[in-house]
């Protein structure tokens, strides 16, 4: 069992503490992808996994073993962790051969001789890299040394496998190709991965599970994508996973209104308590409804490929809309200027940010 | 946030107490006290204490003396005079073979660097046979010739000296101008010829302002070489009794035999130039206080030349000249004088002979000299380069409490003269250190040389080290490697290239040190450029140039050597 199980961690630099009680549960064999914006910890965790840093307190376990334990004063050096590691610039060691990189860990690890070439050569096969095996990583373009990277962290076979922004410096077609690639492999190999990033969409592209992680450090959720998405625990989460509109409400005599430069009568908001709420709304379900008394005007609207953006004017308050080609074909598109009827579908109700005045 | 994240590591690293870390941490710190903090610690001890504790009266007795304030104004002028004229040269040619069409670059730029592969106290020597005020040989040639009543020219003189300084020290500004010049964004200066300026006003305000920090980079070296400089003012001052304070602080040593009372005077002198460099270094700083300039990029591109039209042919003519005065009248007079049969005879065919040679290989000090400077600059600059990438990487990576101590420490003998570093090593080493006496050894010029040449190794592998980024080594600790492993595997073979070179960058002026040696050598420890000026200082002039030739000869073949050595670097 590969299961990684981080308990009440804390780690900090000087005084600033990074986190605090820090708890998350890897489950043996998944992808498990940790976003949060950068600067929140997510590095700081995995070098405390890896042991390059040394958290204050908690514990660290892959399955039964513990590799750090700060009350029983274990810590395991990072040598001796078996963890694969996929670092954001590669890592990939500019003086020895393609070969010679995959090789590395075997040799540390005392394999034999022809036993090596052949495991080498099989995790290069994974990445499709053979054809590369003696160049030096210095005639590979980015994502062939990305390739080289993760053949690297493969091949000894660990069970767990961390990656740290490993697609950010691809351009985007090259970052899909990856995603699907590493999917294939771990697929293939039924590694544990954590992955690392801040950009929530490959990781919803990626992962069986998701921990997004606040920027001061605070787990604010765990969950399949599917559930972070429809069933954000907060407004953090919500606004972290994708683009929104907030339109703050306020209640007037037992009415709710749009709270812009006129009150427009929100009806969908009878029998809530939302008085000093914010409405949040995806992009995608803010939608056309010649019914709705809530009226913009569209001020542009900009061909996407795959869908259209509008924006709208509602009320002084700039609104964004997606429709997709589906929709634009059904009911037709909208043309800059006329007004129009919207109404929200799965909006979300957040207490309003508290805007600090600035000094 | 770095130095956290290596402490961290370092604390991780052993369960024992002594980690890897920490003991090279130990062994730098170490190192640098007894090779830098000692001597300097003992130059100041020996200049403000005596039997009695603290005093002043030797620093007073030394300022009191007219002939030491004469030669500290003379150090100052000199200096300044050859600070701003070599800066003035190195800029005009290397804007004229970066930016110009001038034809015959390649040839013109290899040629350019030759001052400063030849060892200045030779030049110093060629100029002297030239232009020595009675017997030079082309001050008798215009005597002849223009029917003069006195010699023309004298450079047995302040301003001689500071011509044969500019004539070695301007390839520093050059060099550095030259490299960014061709780093510079080429944009840059079409965008302002674009804007509707002319070529003048682009050269004045974009092209000058940009390489400034170059240009105040080069002129701190000829600064500070200036400052410290032995070879030339010895040979052209001495005669005249024009003295500087490196040449004063020799004179006043050898005229003490080496007594102990010498050194000590030596020492206080030594304190004194010291306060001078290191005013000149504020002074200096406060005028050209460096700039950082993004602009200027790692990666070279191609400049726009400018067109110099009519001023072409008269400006390659100046090149021409420029170089023939300085790099082939000298050479051509040392290999003339190295022929000739006697000093003072005509230089004609028939005066000519290969006896000079002869007699200097059939000294055994000769081979001696040449063997002593070998041994010494090969391992000088072995154990530099160790030494000096040990202090890059504490310094870069493990990032120990007190690492900018450890890198000042590392810089300090760069900007202490190499006749005070002698000095310091003369008290530390005569038995003050653990009672161990090394004067008149080889060893005590080779602790010198690693004192003096430690920050040029130091200063290459530090650079080199910046560029492996951290997750490189940690990329193989996860993959299983020790921390020793990933250092002999990863890091190592990475800086390897930087680690040559540095060690050539100590080896070639080791090769023909003059200034620390003269103050330490004994009866058998004579270095090869010890053994060049004592012949020419006990009159055998012929023969000392005919050393002169064959140390030339060594030096710009090691440098061949060297060029092709490190040409085919593995792509890092």
């Amino acid at each position: 069992m590969a299961n990684v199980s981080f308990q009440n961690l804390k780690a900090q630099y000087g005084k600033n503490v990074i986190f605090d009680n820090f708890s998350l549960e890897v489950k043996s064999g998944e992808i498990m992808c940790l976003v949060g914006p950068s600067g929140c910890g997510k590095t700081t965790l995995v070098r405390s996994l890896l042991g390059l840093t040394k958290p204050e307190t908690g514990r660290i376990a892959i399955g039964d073993k513990v590799l750090f334990d700060a009350e029983k004063r274990i810590n395991v050096p990072v040598e001796k962790r078996n963890i694969g590691i996929v670092f954001q610039d590669y890592a990939v060691w500019p003086h020895m051969t393609v070969i010679e990189n995959v090789s590395y860990p075997l040799k540390k690890r005392k394999v034999k001789k022809e036993e090596i070439q052949n495991r080498a050569m099989r995790a290069l096969e994974q990445v499709r890299m053979t054809q590369y095996a003696n160049h030096l990583p210095s005639q590979l373009s980015g994502g062939q040394q990305q390739r080289v990277a993760i053949a690297r962290a493969l091949v000894v076979g660990a069970e767990v496998v961390v990656m740290d922004e490993p697609i950010t410096n691809l351009d985007a077609k090259l970052r899909e190709e990856m995603l699907i690639e590493i999917r294939m492999i771990q697929k293939n190999l039924g590694a544990t991965i954590l992955y690392i990033t801040h950009d929530q969409q490959s990781a919803l592209e990626l992962c069986d599970r998701m921990a997004v992680m606040e920027s001061d450090g605070k787990l604010c959720q765990v969950g399949t994508d599917e559930e972070i998405i429809t069933n954000p625990i907060n407004r953090f989460t919500f606004e972290f996973i994708g683009n929104s509109n907030a339109i703050p409400l306020v209640v007037e005599n037992g009415n709710t209104y749009l709270d812009l430069d006129e009150k427009i009568p929100y009806e969908d908001g009878k029998g809530k308590d939302l008085h000093n709420k914010e409405l949040l709304v995806r992009l995608n379900d803010v939608v056309f409804d010649k019914n709705s008394k809530i009226i913009a005007t569209v001020t542009s609207r900009i061909f996407l490929g795959s869908e259209y953006n509008y924006f709208l004017n509602l009320g002084g308050k700039e609104i964004r809309l997606q429709q997709s080609m589906l929709n634009a074909k059904n009911d037709g598109t909208v043309d800059v200027g006329e007004k129009v009827g919207i109404s929200f579908i799965n909006p979300h109700f957040y207490d309003k940010k508290i805007i600090k005045e600035a000094l | 946030m770095f130095s956290v994240n290596n402490n961290a590591m370092a604390a991780i690293d052993g369960k024992k107490r002594f980690s890897m870390d920490k003991l090279l941490t130990i062994v730098c710190f170490f190192m640098l006290f007894v090779v830098v903090i000692v001597p300097i610690f003992m130059i100041i001890f020996n200049a403000f204490f005596d039997k009695n504790g603290f005093s002043l009266n030797l620093i007073t007795e030394q300022f009191a003396d007219k002939k030491n304030l004469d030669a500290m104004f003379n150090t100052i002028k000199i200096a300044i005079f050859a600070t701003i004229f070599g800066t003035i040269v190195g800029v005009f040619y290397a804007w004229l073979l970066g930016r110009s069409d001038i034809p015959a670059k390649g040839v013109m730029r290899a040629l350019f660097n030759i001052p400063y592969m030849f060892p200045p106290f030779l030049g110093a020597m060629a100029w002297e046979l030239l232009l020595n005020d009675r017997s030079g040989y082309l001050n008798r040639f215009f005597m002849d010739v223009l029917k003069l009543e006195k010699p023309p020219l004298n450079i047995n003189s302040i301003w001689g000296i500071v011509f044969v300084e500019v004539s070695y020290y301007f390839p520093f500004v050059f060099m550095q101008v030259v490299s960014a010049l061709e780093r510079m964004d080429p944009t840059l200066e079409e965008c302002a010829r674009i804007a509707g300026a002319k070529q003048s006003t682009v050269i004045a305000k974009i092209t000058l302002p940009l390489v400034k920090p170059a240009i105040s980079a080069g002129a701190l070296l000829i600064l500070i070489s200036s400052l410290a400089h032995f070879g030339v003012p010895s040979i052209l001052g001495f005669r005249q009794e024009i003295y500087t304070l490196p040449t004063r602080i020799y004179a006043v040593i050898y005229n003490s035999g080496g007594s102990f009372e010498g050194i000590r005077q030596g020492a206080a002198l030594s304190v004194m130039l010291v306060g001078v460099v290191a005013i000149a270094l504020f002074i200096q700083n406060r005028i050209l206080s460096a700039g950082n300039y993004d602009i200027i990029k790692g990666k070279s591109m191609r400049p726009t030349l400018i067109k110099l039209r009519a001023a072409k042919l008269p400006l390659l003519f100046l090149s021409i000249f420029t170089l023939f005065i300085i790099v082939i009248v000298p050479l051509g007079m040392i290999i003339l004088i190295s022929f000739v049969k006697a000093y003072g005879l005509p230089l004609v065919p028939e005066n000519f002979s290969f006896i000079n040679y002869q007699k200097v290989f059939a000294n055994k000090g000769t081979i001696d000299s040449i063997r002593n400077s070998l041994i010494l600059s090969v391992s000088a600059g072995i154990i530099s380069m160790f030494l000096g990438t040990l202090v890059a990487y504490v310094v870069q990576k493990i990032k120990p409490k007190g690492s900018a101590v450890l890198e000042i420490t590392s810089m300090l003998p760069y900007s202490i003269p190499g006749t005070v570093l002698s000095i310091g090593v003369i008290l530390a080493w005569s038995g003050a250190i653990f009672g161990i006496t090394l004067y008149n050894t080889l060893w005590i010029i080779l602790v010198a040389y690693i004192a003096r040449y430690l920050s040029f190794s130091m200063k290459t592998s530090s650079a080199s080290l910046m560029q492996v980024s951290s997750s490189l080594e940690e990329a193989s600790r996860a993959c299983g490697a020790s921390h020793s492993e990933s250092l002999a595997d990863i890091t190592l073979p990475l800086i390897r290239p930087a680690m040559v070179s540095g060690f050539f960058l100590i080896f070639l002026p080791a090769m023909r040190e003059v200034t620390t040696s003269i103050l330490l050598y004994g009866p058998y420890t004579r270095t090869l450029g010890v053994h060049i000026y004592s012949l020419r200082d006990a009159g055998y002039i012929p023969q000392a140039a005919a050393l002169a030739v064959v140390a030339i000869g060594l030096i710009m073949l090691l440098n061949v050597i060297v060029t092709q050595l490190t040409k085919d670097r593995k792509g890092v």
